[in-house]
């Protein structure tokens, strides 16, 4: 113990009881923060589970709420009309987006989601426009995207990093973000989309673009047809 | 050994370390938020669509009511078909709104590199229609054709094609709903701002109308090959 001089003493006792009480300090905080964390890390997964869950159940009871509503309208429409006006009514409802259709059409799955082996810029509400303006070019009879059913009114806006189609959100939190339902031509629907916009989305965006033929469901459009300001001629009214 | 023997040495290495056990204090626990962030995004957007189908339903459930409470099947078709109409875009209507033109440059091209700023592109429609449905309009029309589900704006060259047809400049666009509301959604349209630009710069037209009325034209009905009734 040669080296311990009497003056050393003093100052290593003390640093060696500051360094014990940190480390003690140290150790019970980071233990009890941990836990803390992860106790609310769990609340707060629980809460949202049970958001989820309920917000989920009560999607359901809407759906079928929905179909059992649109079965008793048109049972109405059929009491109070002659088949011709069925047959217009099933006509307008297709167009302004109001029933929910089926047919064969195609498929379109689009993947922006960043890669490590390339370079991928995020699918814009630009793009998505321009990919529906050409699908109504190519004949489409209806159209949907991520379960919103594109209308003449449908607007598609950016909102920070999200996009907005019909005032929702639409790009998928998991898996692949955008799968378009379009019904119509299949040969000239693929034919147009592939040469007017996948090569595109792929060559300048990054993207992966996969289209697939087959018979595709397609909802209603939700929202609703507002008209404040808009009068029918005045022989209507 | 020499440096142990030096108290300055020691207390430095007691001070660095009691340094960095601090900063550790300090530091919390990171949070691992991404699967949550995900699981929010899912919530809003199936509330939206709650809430979507909740006004739906509410709609739907009012026209039954109606029924219920003696409003006779046949009045209520007319109705639910005179609506159907309207929404569809096969009645013309009327009501205060815009009207806005763009047209070509006539001026000579001195910019040759900028040539394409002297002409009208489809894409300025496009975005300034989508502009307009999302500031509330409720109906628009292109050159007096009516914008539907299935109106295209596509380039075809030196015209535009629109609902099939092909047209040429000047295009008319006309809309109406809350003039306020167009306009002001207008003005932050990055498209409309440019268009400002290259009107003083290139000479191309871009003018905005407020007319207190504006008859916008009935669309044909349209006839389905591939659709058939599906389920939600």
């Amino acid at each position: 113990m040669k080296f311990w001089r009497k003056e050393l003493i003093f100052p290593v006792t003390m640093v060696a009881i500051v360094l014990g009480f940190l480390i003690s300090l140290q150790m019970q905080t980071h233990k009890k923060s941990v836990t803390e964390a992860n106790k609310i890390n769990q609340e707060r997964t629980a809460n949202m589970k049970t958001v989820m869950a309920n917000t989920q159940e009560e999607n359901e009871r809407l759906k079928k709420e929905h179909q059992d509503l649109i079965v008793s309208m048109d049972t109405l429409q059929e009491r109070g009309s002659d088949p011709l006006d069925i047959e217009l009514l099933n006509n307008l409802m297709i167009m302004d987006g109001t029933r929910a259709v089926q047919g064969l059409g195609i498929q379109i799955v689009v993947d922006d989601r960043i890669q490590e082996h390339k370079t991928v810029f995020p699918l814009t509400a630009n793009e998505l426009l321009e990919m529906i303006n050409v699908l109504r070019f190519a004949g489409a009879e209806a159209i949907s995207i991520n379960g919103q059913r594109i209308v003449g009114a449908t607007a598609i806006v950016n909102s920070g990093t999200a996009i907005l189609v019909n005032q929702v959100p639409i790009r998928r939190a998991e898996g692949i973000p955008y799968e378009f339902n379009v019904i119509g031509d299949q040969e000239t629907l693929v034919d147009y989309f592939t040469n007017l916009e996948a090569v595109t989305l792929k060559e300048k965006g990054g993207m992966a673009v996969s289209i697939s033929k087959k018979t595709v469901q397609i909802p209603s459009y939700k929202g609703s047809y507002t008209f404040k300001y808009a009068k029918p001629p005045a022989s209507l009214e | 050994m020499k440096w142990f023997k030096n108290s300055h040495y020691l207390t430095t290495l007691g001070a660095i370390f009691i340094g960095f056990l601090l900063i550790m204090l300090l530091k919390s626990p990171a949070s691992g938020g991404q699967t949550e962030a995900a699981s929010a995004v899912m919530l809003v957007q199936l509330e939206l669509e709650n809430q979507q189908l909740a006004n739906d339903n509410e709609r739907m459930q009012q026209e039954l009511t109606k029924y219920y409470e003696g409003q006779s099947a046949y009045a209520l078709a007319q109705e639910q078909l005179f609506k159907a109409q309207l929404s569809a875009g096969v009645l013309s209507v009327r009501a205060p709104g815009l009207r806005i033109t763009l047209n070509d440059s006539k001026d000579p091209v001195t910019e040759p590199n900028d040539v394409a700023k002297y002409v009208i592109h489809e894409a300025y429609l496009r975005e300034i229609i989508n502009c307009l449905w999302s500031s509330g309009a409720e109906a628009v029309a292109v050159n007096r054709l009516r914008v539907t589900s299935n109106t295209e704006i596509f380039c075809s060259g030196a015209f535009i094609q629109i609902n099939g047809s092909r047209q040429m400049p000047p295009y008319v666009i006309e809309a109406v709903g809350n003039t306020d509301e167009m306009q002001t959604a207008l003005n932050f349209l990055y498209y409309w701002t440019e268009l400002g630009s290259y009107s003083q710069r290139y000479g191309i037209t871009r003018e905005v109308e407020f007319k207190d009325e504006i008859t916008i034209p009935a669309a044909s009905l349209r006839q389905y090959r591939y659709i058939e009734p599906g389920k939600e």
